[in-house]
């Protein structure tokens, strides 16, 4: 199972565009690693994130893969992963970080 | 990217607090690193279990990109504790701050890849001007 940690701004994702997120996430997550992901979701508090210094509207969406994969590939997923969060939650390309990491060694 | 996440025990860091560590923790990364400042994000918690405090009062926990030196590394640590201590008043010895290093090329920030340290100033002529021809071709 893949991992996928989506940091978000309390006030900007509501419980109902989450649950579709999550579909979303998990569709993803099977068709780039064949498998489902265990996605853990953190809500910013509101008042308690900032990008430049000042108030955020970013999220930070990242999968972990379970084995290495090779960049054209990873930079392929990284863009179809913004698309996805771009339609579901209408936000712009320059509001989301997408972070398709690669197991660590241990 | 860089994100980092500051966790503290409740109450300690007030919502005045905040914005001024947020500033200084751009401001830090950016002196130290030459990033620009569009690429910091710092978001703060409390209590939350996902960044553990093993019994500090708080934690700030980086994620940047890698190719920073220790010596880099260890400024950022020290002066980012420093001011959280300055603006929240938790004694410096409750503080606990890291770094981790993530590579460039797992991140893609605003549509593209992001660059590898000391590449940032071509980066972000080329993102722009991306963005440019893309609005105009919109319009």
């Amino acid at each position: 199972m893949t991992r996928c940690l989506c940091l978000v701004q309390q006030d900007q994702t509501p419980e109902a565009k989450r649950a579709q997120l999550q579909q979303g996430l998990q569709r993803f997550s099977e068709g780039a690693f064949g498998q489902a992901a265990d996605i853990t979701w953190i809500s910013v508090p509101a008042g308690s994130g900032f990008t430049a210094a000042a108030p955020s509207t970013s999220s930070i969406v990242s999968f972990t893969a379970d084995q290495p994969i090779e960049q054209d590939e990873r930079v392929s997923l990284l863009g179809e992963l913004c698309d996805l969060w771009m339609q579901e939650t209408g936000c712009s390309l320059a509001e989301i970080v997408a972070v398709i990491s690669d197991p660590r060694a241990v | 990217m860089p994100l980092y996440v500051c966790n503290s025990t409740k109450g300690v860091i007030d919502d005045g607090a905040k914005p001024k560590i947020a500033d200084d923790i751009t401001r830090i990364h950016c002196e130290v690193t030459g990033a620009p400042p569009e690429f910091v994000h710092a978001f703060f918690f409390e209590d939350a279990s996902h960044f553990p405090l093993d019994g500090n009062t708080a934690f700030l926990f980086g994620s940047i990109r890698g190719g920073r030196t220790d010596a880099q590394k260890a400024r950022i640590v020290e002066e980012m504790r420093q001011s959280i201590h300055a603006h929240s008043g938790i004694p410096l010895d409750e503080i606990v701050a890291t770094t981790v290093d993530t590579p460039a090329s797992w991140v893609m920030e605003g549509g593209d890849v992001l660059p590898e340290p000391g590449e940032e100033a071509a980066w972000l002529a080329a993102h722009e001007a991306k963005l440019a021809a893309e609005s105009q071709a919109g319009s």
